[in-house]
């Protein structure tokens, strides 16, 4: 069986080593992304099973990136992920449109576990 | 007292990670770990890297004080400096070698106020950070530990430092934990 993809939208390059080594580690493949004005390119080209999409991400930001995601046909189905250390991380992932949320900073194990519930059921 | 203090950018994580695994949730020298990363980061690797042992792993706030058995992590955007023999502290003057943490700056002081105790390790990174630093803790005859680049993601950083310093072991992601156990 082939590996299941992660696409991970982030500019902390510290976290995402971390996170790309831990779920390498349980048998995934990990692409990260630095900026997210590109998010249509970078999923047409990696075809990921799910997406963890940072707030603060460079360009257009974690919002507007998911929801230009969200409203594309092609891709809307991809699970999102949407990750921040913002207090109002329910408000902002609603209006992203992303499928569920987690808080920074976050336990790996819970990260993991919610990514693989979503590969599971996608969305 | 002796005192590790390891350098890190693009690549460096992998082996830390390792490393804290490797270290059986014990060490007697305290660690610092000197990471470059993104300013705005806040405590996330702390919480991240604690979650791989359960030595406590400390993000440094200005006049810590060095215990045994703990890991330092230098707080993102802050330069960290060692006061005396005991207490460290933070210092938001100029980047430098464009990092703020500075590799360069913490082997430097730990240098001055360790002197032969200060055992320096170098790791993956593309920058020439670092290096410099090495040579401070040489000319105190502290111990030079480098990871071999031929195991770094990015070789820029210990292969310069290989060339540069009269170091006294080469280390790979796999032997470091055991090379700090016989210290």
């Amino acid at each position: 069986m082939s590996k299941k993809k992660i696409l991970i939208f982030d500019d902390d390059t510290a976290i995402l080593e971390v996170i790309t080594i831990i779920f390498e580690e349980n048998g995934y493949e990990v692409r990260i992304s630095e900026t997210s004005h590109d998010i249509l390119e970078k999923v047409e080209d990696y075809q990921p099973d799910v997406i963890l999409m940072d707030n603060w991400i460079p360009k257009i930001g974690g919002v507007e990136a998911t929801k230009l995601l969200k409203s594309t046909e092609a891709f809307k189905h991809i699970p999102v992920i949407y990750v921040t250390a913002n207090n109002d991380i329910v408000a902002l992932a609603s209006e992203a449109r992303a499928d569920d949320y987690v808080s920074k900073p976050f336990n790996l194990d819970d990260l993991e576990a919610m990514v693989a519930k979503h590969i599971q059921e996608p969305a | 007292m002796k005192l590790i203090v390891i350098g890190g950018s693009a690549g460096s994580l992998q082996v830390i990670i390792e490393m804290i695994k490797n270290l059986d949730n014990k060490i007697h020298i305290p660690i610092i770990l000197v990471i470059h990363r993104k300013a705005q980061s806040g405590d996330i690797l702390r919480t991240l890297l604690q979650q791989f042992t359960r030595i406590a792993v400390v993000e440094v706030e200005d006049k810590t004080e060095l215990e045994e058995n703990k890991i330092y992590i230098v707080p993102a955007d802050y330069h960290l400096l060692f006061e005396n023999n005991k207490n460290m502290s933070l210092d938001s003057s100029e980047k430098m070698n464009y990092s703020r943490p500075s590799i360069d700056v913490t082997f430097r002081s730990a240098a001055e106020i360790y002197g032969e105790n200060v055992i320096g390790i170098l790791l993956s990174g593309a920058n020439a950070d670092g290096v410099e630093g090495l040579g401070y803790i040489k000319k105190h005859n502290g111990k030079v530990w480098i990871q071999d680049p031929k195991t770094a993601e990015v070789d820029y950083m210990p292969r310069h430092a290989i060339e540069e310093i009269d170091y006294d072991l080469i280390i790979t992601p796999d032997t470091l934990a055991s090379y700090i156990k016989q210290l």
